[in-house]
C-alpha cells in the first residue's frame, strides 16, 4: 500500500465513528475489534513470521493496561503519560521474559508462554498495589486540551489511529532487513544463520515487538474499559488473540484485522441469535463458536486472508542504487581457508575423522567423495554450523575455531546448502536480499520509522545485481516455492554473492541443473574465481568438477584419501578404489 | 431437573422475545447481563431464571427485559452493557453476577447516565461514592455486614484465634479484607490466611498448615459447593474446632455434596434462605416466600436459591422507584432515567427478599443487620440460630 | 516450621495429584506423538467422566450417553462425505453403532446397581468413546497440518465440548461416592482409601500400555508412527487408524483419571481444563516423547504444588508454573543447537 492509502485509512478512522445514524453499538463493536487486531497484529510478527507461539499475549497487555492504570489513578498522571509508560513496561517484562523463555523451542517455547499467562494472572489477582481481583476502577479517560474522551466515538478515533499505526509500523517491519531476519526464522533459521542472521536477536525482536504491540492495546483498553482487572489478561483470553490470528491467517498482516473483525463479530452475532433458538444459559455461543473453527480450519488451514487476497503485483526493483559498502576482495593466491585435523564425532559415529586442506584465494578446490564420507558435515565444521570436537579451522590465517555461523559469515564465509534452504514466505528476491543482512546497518527502529529506505534501495539493487548475474532476473518477484530445486540451488548461490564473501562454500550446487543451466553456472563460478573469490565445491557430477576445480580433495570415511590436480587424482588408485571398490 | 431449567430458561427467552416484538412508546426497558455460563454459572443461572418471574407492568407500563449472558466475563459485560444502552436504549442495567465484572460496568452506566443495580457481591462496586457510583446500586448485602455477623457470633463462643482460607478471587479477597477488619476490632488473632481456588482437587497442604496454627475456629470463605472440600480435610485431619462458612454456600448443593462433612457448619446468610423460620412479624417473611413459591412452581421444588433472590431484589427497587419515576417523565428519555436513578436513592424502608433496605447518598446497598442471619446446618438443613 | 509429618503429608498429597497428572500426561504424550496434537479437551473427557460417575443413582440413564451418541452422529456425518463401501459400513459401525451398544449396555446395567466397581466401568464406557469421536470430527481432517493449527482446532473443540458440558452437567459441581472409605493410617501418614486406588490405577494403566506398547501389533503400529510418520505409512502402517486408536487409549486414561479423581473433590463442567493443563505441563518436561519422564515429571508437578499451596496458597499457580520455566529451559537447551522449526 502507498503512503496515500495509508492517510486514507487514518482518515476514514477518524471519520468513520462519526458517520450520522451509525449506531453507537457497532462503534463499541469496532472499539473491541481494534484493541483486538493490535494484539493479533503482533502475533502475526511473532507467530505467523517468526514461527513462535505465544500464549501470553493477552496478559503482555495486561502491563500495559496495569502500568498506564496505576500511574493514573493511584498517583494522578495523564493518561498520555500512560502511553510511554505503558510502552516501556511491556518493553521491559518482555525482555525479561524473553531472556529466560525465548532459548525455549518449539512446544517448549509454547508451554513457556502458557506458564507466564498463568502465573502473571494470579499475580495481578494477588498484588495489592493492582487492586487485586477487583482490579482498579476509575481510571481517567483520555483528555484533549481538556476533552475528556468518554464518547465511545471518540475512543474509536483513537483507537482506530492506533491500529492504522500499528499496522504500518509492522509493514514497515516486515519490509526491512530485520523483517527478512525475523521470516528466516521460520523454515531458514540455518540459512539465515550463515549470512550473519543472530537468530537470537531476531526472535527477541519479533517477542519484544509483539509485546509492545499488546501494552499498547492495554493502554487503549485500560482507558477506554476506565476499569481493569485479571480476567481480560488470562490465559483464556491469550488464547482467543492467538485464534483470531490464525482464522485470519497468521502469516498475513490484513489477517490480523480479518480475524479480529471475524472473531468479534461472529460471537456478537451468536449472542444476538441463539438464545432466541436454544434458550441463555446453554452456552449454545461457545458449542457454535468451537465448532465453526474447527470447520472453518478444515476448510482454510492457513487462515481465511490468503483465500481473499489477490497475487501481489511484481514489484520495480531499480538496481540504480549505489553499491552497498563491502570488505575488500583479499589479493589472489592468498591463504583463504585452512582446514587443520578436524574431527568430528556424533555419539560413537566419527563423521570426520581427519581433514586437512588449504583453500586459496581466486582457487576452485573440489572436495569430493563417495556418499557418507564426511562432506557435509566438513562443510558444517567449516562454516561454523557444527562445531569440530578437534582441530583448527582458519580464516585468512585468523583462527575461528569455534566461531559460530554468524562470525564466521562477518569475516567473509558464504556458503549454500546441500537441501536448499529457502525461505518460503520472501520471494526470489527477498531472499537474495537476506544474504545482504550484515552488509546493512538500518535499527529495527529505523526500520520501523522508514528511515531505511535508501539502504533498502541499495540491498535490493545488490540483489537484483548478483539474481542478474546467476541468470535469474526473471524470476526475481516469483515466490520461492516455485522454483525448480535446481533453480533454488542458484537462488542460494546468489544469496551468498548478496552478502560480498571472500570465500564462497557451494554444496552440490549442480545438483538439478539442466546441461545450458550447468554451463552458465560454470562459467560463473569460473568469473568469480577471475575475480579472487576462493571457492569450495562439494559436487557429485565428476564432469562438472573436474572440467572446473583447480584441485581436488578426495574423502572416504571421514579422512583425506588423495590431493591434487584433478587429472592426477582421476589415476589414483586409492581413489579409484573408493568409488568403485564398494561395488566391485 | 437440568432440562427443566433449560425449557423454563426457553420460556423465558421467547417472552423476553415476545416482548420486544410488542415494545411500545411507554415501554419501560430493563437490560440484564447475568453470568449464565462461565465459572460463575451455579449463581447466573438462578439469576437467569429469575427474570421470567419479573412482572411484566408496572405501574401502568409494559415492562420489557432484555436479558444477555456475560460468561463471567469482563469484556462481555462491559460490552454487553454497551449493547443494551446503545442498541435496546434500556432505561435500566441489572448486573452483573461477578463482582469484576460488575465494577467495570460502573463508568459505562456513569458515561450513559443509566441507573445499574448489580447482583455481585464486592462493596467496591458501591464505595467509595463518587460521579460514577452515583449511578450504581447493588442488591448483596456487603461482605462486612457478613463478616461482622460472623465476628460477633465467634465472640459469643469465646473464640480467640481464627485460621481464614478463602478463593483465589475477588469473593475470598473481599472477604478476606472485610473480616480482618471486623476480627482484629473484636481482638480475635487471624492466625492464618489462605487461598484455594474452585477447581482445586486437593487442600490438604493449606489445611496442614491452618491446623499448625492451632486456630480455634476455620472460616472458609467461598461459593457454591467447593468449599465443602476444605471443611472434609480439615475433618479428615481431625481438626475439631469451629468452622464456619459464608453465605456463598447458602445453597443446596453444598449441603448435597457436603453431606455429614458439613455438619454443624456456622454461616450468616441473607433472611431469605430461612425465611419459613422467621416469625410472621419479620415483613421479610412474606416477600421471600412468594418469591421462592413462584421460583419453586416454575423450576421444581427445592430450586430456589439466595442468588436468585439476588436478582428479584434488583426488580423489587425498581419496581419500587418506577412509578415516582413514571409520573416524572416518559421511559426511554434521560429525564426518566435520572427519575429512576434519584427514586431508588430515596427508598426508604423497602421490603426485599434479603432483608429491609434503606438508601442514601451515601449508601447503595442499604442493608442493616436485619438482612442478615446466622444459620447452622443441622441434619442437612439450614436452621436459625436466634 | 515444617515438622516431619507435615513433610510427608505433604509428599503424599503432591504424589496423589502427580499421579492423576500422570495419567493426563501419559493420554497427552500419546496422543501428540501419534497425531501432533496438543489434546486439550482431554480436561473434558476428565470432567465429564467424573461428573458421569458422581450422577450415577441407579435411576437415571447418564446424561451424557445424549453427547455421545450426538458426536458419533456428527462423526458419521463428517466421515460420509467421503467414505465408500466397506469403509463406510465400519465407519457406521463405529460412529453410531458402538455409542448405541453402549447406550443399551449402560440402560440394561445401571437399574442393577451393581455398586461402586460397576459404576466406574459405566462412566469409563460412556465418557471414553468421545475422545475417538472427536479425533474423527475434527482432528483427522487435519492430519497435515502444522502443530499451531491442530492446536486452534484443539481450543475450538475444547471450546465446544465445554458449552455442551454446561448443557448436559448443568452448571453445578458433584462430587463421587469414594471406592472405599476405609483410611490407612501408618504413624504420620494418613493414607485415605482413594489415595490408593489413585496410585494403583495408575500404576496398572501404565503396566499396562507398556504391554500394550511391548506385546501388541497395535501397539507397534503405534509406536512406529510416533517415530516416524511418514515411515509408518511407507511400511503399510494406516496412520490415521493409528490416530484413532491413540486417541482411543487417551479418551480411556482420560475417563479412568476422571472416575479416579470424583471422591477427591467437587468437579465442576469446566473443571477439567487446569488438571489438563497441569498434565501438558508434565507431558512438555518429559519431552512430549517419554513416557516415564513425563510420569515422573507429573508428580514432581503434584509434590511442587503441594509444597507451594503450603508456603504461599496464594500464589500457588505463579509458583507451579513460573517453576517450570528453568526446567523447560533446561530440557531445550539439552538437545537443541540451530534448528529450523516446522
Amino acid at each position: 500500500m502507498k503512503p496515500l492509502h495509508w492517510l486514507a485509512l487514518a482518515a476514514l478512522a477518524v471519520l468513520l465513528p462519526w458517520l450520522p445514524g451509525l449506531p453507537l453499538f457497532w462503534v463499541s463493536l469496532a472499539c473491541q475489534i481494534g484493541i483486538s487486531a493490535i494484539i493479533a497484529t503482533g502475533l502475526v510478527v511473532l507467530t505467523g513470521v517468526a514461527g513462535m507461539t505465544s500464549f501470553a499475549q493477552a496478559s503482555l497487555m495486561g502491563i500495559g493496561a496495569y502500568a498506564t492504570a496505576v500511574l493514573s489513578t493511584n498517583y494522578g498522571l495523564s493518561p498520555w503519560l500512560g502511553l510511554p509508560a505503558a510502552l516501556m513496561a511491556s518493553l521491559v517484562v518482555a525482555l525479561a521474559m524473553g531472556a529466560v523463555t525465548l532459548r525455549l523451542s518449539g512446544h517448549y517455547l509454547a508451554l513457556g508462554t502458557i506458564a507466564w499467562s498463568v502465573s502473571l494472572y494470579y499475580l495481578y489477582a494477588n498484588l495489592d498495589i493492582l487492586g487485586r481481583n477487583d482490579g482498579i476502577s476509575g481510571i481517567p479517560p483520555l483528555s484533549i486540551a481538556g476533552w475528556r474522551l468518554i464518547d465511545i466515538r471518540a475512543s474509536a478515533v483513537v483507537i482506530g489511529l492506533g491500529l492504522v499505526g500499528a499496522m504500518l509500523t509492522t509493514r514497515h517491519l516486515l519490509d526491512s532487513r530485520w523483517g527478512r531476519a525475523m521470516r528466516a526464522l521460520r523454515g531458514g533459521a540455518v540459512a539465515a544463520a550463515s549470512v550473519g542472521v543472530e537468530l537470537g536477536q531476531a526472535r527477541m525482536l519479533a517477542f519484544v515487538y509483539a509485546a509492545v504491540l499488546a501494552g499498547f492495546a492495554g493502554w487503549l483498553f485500560a482507558h477506554l474499559q476506565r476499569a481493569v482487572n485479571p480476567t481480560p489478561f488470562g490465559l483464556v483470553a491469550g488464547i482467543q488473540y492467538l485464534l483470531m490470528a490464525v482464522v485470519g491467517g497468521a502469516a498475513h498482516l490484513p489477517g490480523a484485522l480479518l480475524g479480529a473483525i471475524l472473531v468479534v463479530l461472529v460471537n456478537n452475532a451468536l449472542q444476538d441469535w441463539l438464545p432466541h433458538l436454544v434458550g441463555p444459559g446453554v452456552n449454545a455461543e461457545t458449542v457454535v463458536f468451537g465448532l465453526a473453527l474447527v470447520l472453518m480450519l478444515q476448510a482454510a488451514p492457513t487462515g481465511l486472508w490468503p483465500l481473499l487476497a489477490r497475487k501481489s503485483k511484481p514489484r520495480h526493483h531499480d538496481v540504480t542504487a549505489a553499491a552497498l559498502p563491502r570488505t575488500l576482495m583479499p589479493a589472489q593466491g592468498g591463504v583463504a581457508l585452512q582446514a587443520i585435523n578436524l574431527q568430528r564425532r556424533f555419539g560413537g559415529l566419527v563423521a570426520v575423522a581427519d581433514l586437512s586442506f588449504t583453500l586459496y584465494q581466486g582457487e576452485l578446490l573440489g572436495l569430493i567423495g563417495p556418499n557418507g564420507a564426511g562432506k557435509s558435515t566438513s562443510f558444517n565444521l567449516l562454516s561454523g554450523v557444527t562445531q569440530p570436537n578437534h582441530g583448527r579451522v582458519e580464516l585468512g590465517g585468523r583462527d575461528m575455531t569455534g566461531s559460530s555461523p554468524q562470525d564466521m559469515a562477518r569475516c567473509g564465509i558464504a556458503r549454500s546448502f546441500q537441501h536448499a534452504k529457502l525461505v518460503q514466505s520472501l520471494t526470489v528476491i527477498e531472499n537474495v536480499a537476506l544474504g545482504t543482512h550484515l552488509r546493512g546497518a538500518a535499527s529495527p527502529v529505523a526500520a520501523v520509522l522508514r528511515r531505511d529506505r535508501a539502504e533498502e534501495a541499495r540491498i535490493f539493487a545488490e540483489a537484483a545485481i548478483q539474481l542478474e548475474r546467476c541468470g535469474l532476473a526473471d524470476l526475481a518477484d516469483a515466490s520461492a516455492t516455485e522454483l525448480a530445486l535446481g533453480q533454488q540451488r542458484i537462488v542460494e548461490i546468489a544469496r551468498a554473492l548478496a552478502a560480498g564473501p571472500s570465500v564462497l562454500l557451494l554444496d552440490e550446487p549442480a545438483a538439478g541443473l539442466r546441461h545450458a543451466e550447468k554451463q552458465a553456472l560454470a562459467a560463473l563460478l569460473r568469473q568469480l574465481r577471475a575475480e579472487g573469490m576462493a571457492i569450495l565445491l562439494v559436487e557429485h557430477d565428476m564432469e562438472f568438477v573436474m572440467s572446473l576445480a583447480d584441485r581436488l580433495v578426495v574423502m572416504d570415511f571421514g579422512t583425506v584419501i588423495a590431493e591434487g590436480r584433478p587429472q592426477d587424482v582421476r589415476r589414483n588408485p586409492a581413489v579409484i578404489e573408493a568409488y568403485l571398490g564398494g561395488v566391485a | 431437573m437440568l432440562t427443566r431449567h433449560r425449557i423454563a430458561l426457553l420460556a423465558a427467552t421467547i417472552v423476553a422475545g415476545l416482548g420486544f416484538g410488542a415494545a411500545r412508546a411507554d415501554t419501560i426497558k430493563v437490560g440484564i447481563t447475568f453470568s449464565a455460563t462461565g465459572p460463575a454459572a451455579s449463581l447466573g443461572i438462578p439469576e437467569a431464571n429469575s427474570v421470567a418471574l419479573f412482572p411484566k407492568q408496572i405501574g401502568g407500563a409494559d415492562v420489557e427485559y432484555i436479558m444477555l449472558d456475560d460468561g463471567s466475563d469482563t469484556g462481555r459485560a462491559v460490552a454487553n452493557t454497551r449493547k443494551l444502552i446503545d442498541e435496546n436504549n434500556v432505561d435500566i442495567i441489572f448486573g452483573s453476577t461477578v463482582s469484576p465484572a460488575a465494577i467495570s460496568m460502573v463508568s459505562v452506566a456513569a458515561e450513559k447516565k443509566v441507573p445499574m443495580i448489580a447482583a455481585a457481591a464486592s462493596g467496591a462496586i458501591i464505595a467509595p461514592m463518587d460521579d460514577n457510583r452515583h449511578w450504581v446500586f447493588k442488591t448483596p448485602q456487603n461482605d462486612g455486614l457478613m463478616a461482622d455477623a460472623i465476628v460477633e457470633n465467634m465472640v459469643k463462643q469465646g473464640i480467640k484465634s481464627v485460621a481464614f482460607i478463602g478463593f483465589n478471587d475477588a469473593y475470598g479477597d473481599g472477604w478476606l479484607k472485610e473480616f480482618t477488619r471486623s476480627s482484629k476490632a473484636a481482638g480475635i488473632a487471624l492466625v492464618d490466611a489462605e487461598k484455594f481456588a474452585r477447581q482445586d482437587t486437593s487442600v490438604t497442604a493449606q489445611t496442614l498448615k491452618m491446623i499448625a496454627a492451632k486456630p480455634q475456629a476455620v472460616l472458609i470463605a467461598g461459593s457454591g459447593p467447593a468449599p465443602a472440600l476444605p471443611q472434609r480435610t480439615l475433618k479428615e485431619r481431625g481438626y475439631r474446632g469451629l468452622i464456619y462458612q459464608t453465605h456463598g454456600v447458602a445453597n443446596t448443593e453444598f449441603l448435597k455434596i457436603g453431606g455429614k462433612d458439613v455438619e454443624g457448619t456456622l454461616l450468616p446468610t441473607g433472611p431469605y434462605l430461612i425465611a419459613e423460620q422467621l416469625p410472621d412479624s419479620n415483613p421479610v417473611k412474606a416477600v421471600a416466600l412468594d418469591y421462592k413459591k413462584r421460583y419453586e412452581d416454575k423450576y421444581g421444588a427445592g430450586t430456589a436459591s439466595t442468588f436468585g433472590a439476588n436478582a428479584n431484589d434488583c426488580e423489587r427497587l425498581f419496581e419500587a422507584a418506577v412509578p415516582g419515576a413514571l409520573a416524572k417523565a416518559k421511559p426511554g428519555t434521560p429525564e426518566f432515567r435520572a427519575a429512576l436513578r434519584d427514586g431508588i436513592e430515596g427508598l426508604h424502608g423497602v421490603v426485599l427478599d434479603h432483608g429491609v433496605a434503606t438508601m442514601s447518598p451515601t449508601d447503595h446497598n442499604g442493608f442493616d443487620t436485619s438482612a442478615r442471619v446466622m444459620v447452622k446446618i443441622e441434619n442437612g438443613a439450614w436452621k436459625l440460630l436466634p | 516450621m515444617m515438622d516431619t509429618s507435615t513433610l510427608l503429608a505433604l509428599v503424599q498429597d503432591g504424589v496423589v495429584n502427580g499421579a492423576i497428572y500422570a495419567l493426563l500426561a501419559l493420554a497427552l504424550v500419546l496422543v501428540f506423538a501419534v497425531t501432533r496434537t496438543i489434546f486439550i479437551p482431554v480436561g473434558e473427557i476428565v470432567s465429564f467422566a467424573a461428573l458421569t460417575y458422581a450422577g450415577l443413582d441407579g435411576k437415571t440413564t447418564p446424561p451424557v450417553l445424549a453427547l455421545t451418541m450426538g458426536l458419533g452422529l456428527v462423526a458419521f456425518l463428517r466421515g460420509a462425505v467421503k467414505a465408500r463401501g466397506r469403509a463406510l459400513m465400519i465407519l457406521a459401525l463405529e460412529t453410531l453403532g458402538l455409542p448405541a451398544t453402549v447406550t443399551a449396555i449402560v440402560m440394561a446395567v445401571v437399574p442393577m446397581q451393581l455398586g461402586i466397581v460397576a459404576n466406574a466401568a459405566i462412566a469409563i464406557l460412556c465418557v471414553a468413546p468421545l475422545a475417538p469421536l472427536l479425533y474423527r470430527i475434527a482432528f483427522a481432517p487435519l492430519a497435515e497440518a502444522s502443530v499451531l493449527v491442530l492446536l486452534i482446532a484443539s481450543v475450538g473443540a475444547h471450546l465446544a465440548l465445554s458449552g455442551l458440558g454446561l448443557l448436559v452437567f448443568g452448571p453445578e459441581g458433584a462430587r463421587g461416592d469414594a471406592f472405599s472409605d476405609a483410611v490407612l493410617e501408618m504413624g504420620p501418614i494418613i493414607l485415605p482409601g482413594q489415595a490408593i486406588w489413585v496410585l494403583a490405577a495408575t500404576l496398572a494403566t501404565m503396566i499396562g500400555l507398556w504391554a500394550f506398547f511391548r506385546f501388541t501389533l497395535a501397539g507397534a503400529a503405534l509406536r512406529a508412527t510416533a517415530i516416524n510418520r511418514r515411515g509408518a505409512r511407507l511400511v503399510g502402517i494406516a496412520t490415521d487408524q493409528a490416530g484413532l486408536h491413540a486417541f482411543w487409549l487417551a479418551g480411556l486414561i482420560a475417563a479412568v483419571s476422571g472416575v479416579l479423581i470424583a471422591p477427591l473433590t467437587t468437579i465442576y463442567y469446566d473443571g477439567g481444563f487446569l488438571i489438563g493443563l497441569k498434565g501438558f505441563v508434565a507431558a512438555i518436561v518429559g519431552g512430549l516423547v517419554s513416557y516415564p519422564l513425563a510420569a515422573l515429571a507429573a508428580i514432581a508437578v503434584g509434590i511442587l504444588e503441594s509444597f507451594a499451596a503450603f508456603q504461599a496458597s496464594a500464589f500457588k499457580e505463579v509458583i507451579v508454573f513460573a517453576g517450570i520455566i528453568p526446567v523447560l529451559l533446561w530440557r531445550s537447551l539439552r538437545h537443541v543447537s540451530v534448528e529450523d522449526e516446522e
